[in-house]
């Protein structure tokens, strides 16, 4: 992935890859919106070479402060259709190439 | 009792069978095993190990003492105590048995409604049961055997029978006897109901009383219900490389967008000029029915514009496509072609006193309505505003008491709208905010002019971020108005005092005469200078640094000055215009005008076109138009064109549009005639083949100092090195 990103600087070396965390859908109310943002930046940032260990993080953290069963994914690649309880939808993208999905259900 | 022995012998056989087969499996098991030795094991010979070491055992405790002796203190001596025996107690426990015959036992029988001898009774009889049979087996056993072995002790035995029978009546005796008491005891039970009675209860901590109670079963009923689930959706999503690309690069140009609304939005919040959403104004701090109505009058205004664009259609076109084709056959020459015309049915009696251009919407501009004919004043005067969009009717309204002479619009805040009254006082207003009541006004007995307010200009803000402006009056004072918190506060930078002998006055005082100013123009780079025109023909250049002094008078014209505006170009550069039906072009710090032209009427306005910096234009009082350019003709104009009617109308004023080939003229009939300029009028200056670089700026600039070289001369004729310096400046 890295190598990618070094390509797509090559080729447009004026597009700026940004890392800030950016939320692409969610339905949840904002101030849980905003922790859980918080907390991934935080996971993302704590195992960033350990996408595993980010999200087993993450979910126990979220289990614990919002009740389970949260269920959590971070990678670079991936499709997903899942089934999840109203007002409780996070994905979002972090650090330029990864897509977490935060779901309870 | 025989058939059990018989049954129990294969049995034992049986037993002893298995046993010696597990002993075997033991041998076997035991050959396959290594015994394990402990290390320290004496190694014994054959002889030792078959020795037979005899222990013997004897009744004699050789632990117990045998000469125990005590002191006692009594005796003062030991005194031997007895041997404490070979009795060891190993376990002792106390038991609660007692025997039947014990005074406690009978007691206790008693006490529980049981009759001790009847208790004793099948105690005894079943004891004697099983007592007699034993016995008797060994007897017959005994009968049987001895029978063969010894007849000589028949006898004894006969005996030994006899003492038996002997005893066995006996024992039936007893029985007998017992039975016999019997009776006895009855009688003493029957005595002894008044004693115990009835079996009472022992009463003892063991002794529990049960009481049970069984309660109603409330009757059960099942009832059943279900929760709704909590509601569920479904999302789903690729994630990509790419995917998450590209929503950053959207999120972040949308946050650039959001940004740049951000910053236009402070701005407008500066300078808002709800031109477009005058009705963002009402529902922003007011209820909800002005809030309906500023959607309603939203709505209406759309529909108005509209309308409009269909009516003017062809004006519109005109507006934006036509040029006048016969200027390619005509040289030098342009003409006008009127567009729109901007009239309200209020104001049509008053005459257009002033026009300006917004300067922040090129399609808005103020038009200030007065009088200028003092024999027949009108009651009331109006600042409206109007867009090119909507000939028909002015977007702002903003009435006043009096005639109003002059306009000027705050450069930054284009909604702060300055006016300048026939009465002498100024009005601030809000049209943003409030176009019925002027956010400022000069109080009308303290602080105000005393004369006719012929020009208002906004100065550039003070430091601290107030706004001020100036104002000119006919009653020969510049003033400087201070918008402060909720009033004006007023400052008088000079008084135009004619170089004029004092006059008497009345009471035998001395008055100075002092000049009435008609016109005002703020030098547009050095904010200190200013050029007042003054109905005396003077032009008078002066500092706000000074209060008292004139920098330079120019003796201009012979009538009222009506106008002074510099070239946008070269600012050193201004024109003139008066009554005395001439327009001038001066330079600075020289005396004598540049051109002179005499345009045969009074002249009502005169302006330099932002285009260009040779062209300007005038209206004149027979109504017409005069476009004049020094570059294509000095001596005459290039354009000459009545706009009104000669002998109803007169024009008073105009202005140039800053970015469209547009001016507007205005007359003394309230109606502002839009004219376009033909492409003669707005020729562009055409680059030099050597200098092809230049842009229109710096052309502009060298067009007019190439034609000012050709009419300057010399400010001192005897000293031709002059010459040069006064070209540089």
């Amino acid at each position: 992935m890295a190598d990618g990103e070094a390509k797509e600087q090559k080729e447009e070396p004026k597009k700026i890859v940004h890392t800030y965390p950016l939320i692409r859908h969610s339905d949840m109310t904002e101030e849980i919106k905003t922790e859980s943002m918080e907390l991934v930046v935080t996971a993302c940032e704590k195992f960033s070479a350990n996408n595993e260990a980010a999200a087993k993080m993450i979910k126990e953290e979220m289990d614990k402060k919002f009740g389970p069963p949260f269920h959590v994914v971070v990678g670079e690649d991936f499709g997903f259709e899942i089934s999840y309880e109203c007002s409780n939808l996070l994905y979002m993208f972090f650090g330029g190439n990864l897509a977490i999905c935060i779901w309870k259900c | 009792m025989p058939s059990n022995k018989v049954a129990r012998a294969p049995k034992i056989g049986r037993k002893t069978t298995k046993v010696s087969e597990a002993v075997d499996e033991l041998e076997e098991w035991r050959k396959g095993k290594q015994l394990l030795k402990p290390k320290d094991q004496l190694e014994l010979s054959e002889a030792e190990l078959k020795e037979i070491i005899a222990k013997q055992l004897s009744t004699t405790n050789a632990q117990s003492p045998d000469n125990l002796v005590e002191f006692s203190y009594a005796q003062g001596a030991f005194m031997s105590m007895p041997p404490p025996g070979n009795t060891v107690v190993v376990y002792e426990t106390i038991g609660t048995a007692l025997h039947k015959d014990t005074e406690e036992a009978k007691f206790q029988l008693l006490e529980q409604g049981i009759d001790p001898s009847t208790y004793g009774v099948s105690d005894d009889e079943e004891e004697e049961e099983a007592k007699p049979e034993p016995p008797q087996k060994p007897a017959e056993g005994e009968a049987e055997g001895e029978a063969a072995e010894q007849d000589d002790e028949n006898k004894e035995e006969e005996a030994d029978d006899d003492v038996s029978r002997v005893e066995k009546p006996d024992d039936e005796g007893e029985g007998e006897g017992e039975g016999d008491a019997e009776p006895e005891t009855k009688v003493e039970t029957s005595k002894a109901p008044p004693k115990g009675g009835k079996p009472r209860k022992l009463t003892n901590q063991f002794n529990f009383c049960e009481r049970a109670a069984l309660t109603y079963n409330n009757p059960t009923r099942s009832q059943e219900t279900q929760t709704v689930p909590p509601p569920m959706a479904t999302f789903s999503a690729n994630v990509l490389q790419w995917v998450i690309y590209d929503g950053y690069q959207k999120d972040f140009e949308a946050q650039q967008l959001e940004k740049e609304l951000e910053r236009e939005r402070k701005e407008k919040e500066k300078a808002p000029v709800s031109k477009h959403q005058p009705q963002r104004k009402t529902p922003g701090r007011s209820q909800l029915s002005e809030a309906v109505q500023g959607r309603v009058l939203e709505c209406w205004r759309v529909l108005e514009r509209m309308i409009n664009q269909n009516t003017y259609d062809d004006i519109a076109k005109d507006y934006r496509y036509w040029d006048d084709p016969s200027d390619e056959f005509r040289e030098d020459e342009g003409t006008l072609l009127p567009l729109w015309k901007f009239t309200y049915d209020r104001t049509k009696k008053n005459t257009i006193t002033d026009l300006e251009w917004n300067p922040y919407y090129y399609d808005l501009f103020a038009v200030c309505f007065g009088f200028l004919d003092f024999m027949k004043p009108t009651p009331e005067g109006a600042v409206c505003m109007f867009t090119l969009k909507n000939p028909s009717f002015p977007d702002y309204i903003c009435m006043t008491e009096s005639g109003v002479m002059c306009v000027d619009t705050h450069p930054r805040y284009p909604y702060m709208v300055v006016v300048g009254l026939y009465d002498g006082s100024v009005q601030v207003f809000n049209v943003y905010a409030n176009c019925k009541e002027p956010a400022f006004r000069s109080n009308n007995v303290t602080n105000k002019h005393k004369g006719i307010i012929w020009e208002v200009k906004w100065a550039p803000d003070l430091p601290d971020g107030e706004l001020n402006f100036f104002s000119v009056a006919a009653d020969g004072k510049i003033n400087n108005w201070v918008l402060m918190q909720n009033e004006l506060s007023v400052t008088t930078i000079i008084t135009l005092y004619l170089d004029k002998e004092t006059v008497p006055g009345p009471d035998g005082t001395q008055l100075r005469v002092k000049g009435c100013a008609s016109c005002v123009k703020l030098h547009p780079k050095n904010p200190l200078i200013y050029l007042v025109g003054t109905e005396e023909g003077q032009i008078y250049k002066c500092s706000t640094a000074y209060s008292s002094m004139f920098l330079l008078t120019y003796n201009a014209h012979q009538m009222p000055i009506a106008r002074i505006d510099f070239n946008k170009y070269n600012t050193d550069i201004f024109i003139s215009c008066s009554g005395d039906w001439r327009i001038k072009i001066w330079e600075d710090n020289r005396l004598e005008p540049l051109f002179v032209f005499d345009v045969g009427d009074r002249v009502g306005d005169v302006k330099w076109a932002p285009y260009s910096s040779t062209v300007f234009a005038a209206v004149t009082t027979e109504g017409k138009v005069y476009v004049f350019d020094l570059n294509v003709n000095k001596y005459k104009p290039i354009c000459v064109q009545a706009i009104v009617s000669k002998r109803r109308n007169k024009l008073t004023r105009l202005s140039f549009n800053p970015k469209l080939p547009i001016l507007i003229v205005g007359d003394d009939k309230g109606c502002v005639t839009t004219l376009k300029l033909s492409p003669n009028l707005r020729i562009p200056c055409k680059a030099p083949k050597k200098q092809q670089h230049l842009d229109q700026w710096t052309l502009q600039c060298m067009k007019l100092d190439k034609l000012l070289s050709l009419v300057r001369e010399p400010v001192n004729l005897t000293l031709p090195e002059d010459t040069a310096e006064s070209e540089d400046s």
